[in-house]
């Protein structure tokens, strides 16, 4: 009995952490993380002089930030069909994401390489980079998705 | 999976959206339902069926693709 209690209980414990999301409310929350972040990636680039080194990570972090609220913000009307919408646009951006992982530094070595003689080292892609890739094609599939139903 | 959802809801004299307040969810799902785009989970056959006042064998049919 205890057994099965346990279980229970931590079935609708994975039921809750499967159902969380936001209220819509944080999309614009997100919105506006996300666009500050990349201002204050143009700002540190073009405006600032020196190495801000922290500004750059602390704006890459925060554009993350960003981005995974507007990901798990709900819709101003969430049914069954934007939940499936929602699980298939992660599941496009997972597979596509891995994909990016693996192909995309081979095609930065060659590219580099064949533009200029002795190119650039062949190099991993960073964790902002694939994190950042995966969060704008499950954002765009979303959104696309949702256009075409 | 076929239906005859248009059907009913006119019959009802409902537009899409009214239908969608009814039950729930938004008006491009019933739009897409009804465009056999989407197929409703058995909960949202069922609020359709309390709608219509009608089984749900009566407009969700099966092809031969299913």
């Amino acid at each position: 009995m205890e057994k099965k209690n346990f279980i229970d209980c931590e079935r609708k414990q994975f039921t809750k952490l499967l159902k969380f999301r936001l209220p819509n409310t944080f999309m614009y929350v997100g919105i506006t993380i996300a666009a500050l972040s990349i201002v204050s990636m143009f700002v540190n680039a073009f405006v600032l002089e020196g190495d801000n080194h922290w500004l750059k990570l602390l704006s890459q972090k925060t554009l993350l930030i960003g981005m995974l609220i507007m990901s798990i913000s709900k819709d101003k009307i969430e049914d069954e069909m934007t939940i499936q919408l929602r699980s298939q646009s992660y599941m496009i951006a997972f597979i596509v994401g891995v994909i990016y992982a693996m192909f995309m530094p081979y095609v930065e070595f060659g590219v580099s390489n064949m533009v200029h003689n002795g190119g650039e080292n062949y190099k991993d892609l960073g964790d902002f980079q694939v994190l950042l890739f995966m969060l704008m094609i499950q954002l765009m599939f979303y959104h696309n998705l949702k256009r075409y139903r | 999976m076929e239906n005859t959802l248009k059907l009913e809801r006119v019959i009802l004299n409902l537009t899409q959206d009214e239908l969608a307040q009814k039950i729930g969810v938004s008006r491009q799902t019933i739009n897409s339902i009804e465009a056999n785009r989407y197929v409703p989970s058995t909960v949202l056959a069922l609020k359709l069926s309390e709608v219509f006042d009608k089984p749900v064998n009566d407009f969700f049919k099966l092809t031969k693709d299913d």
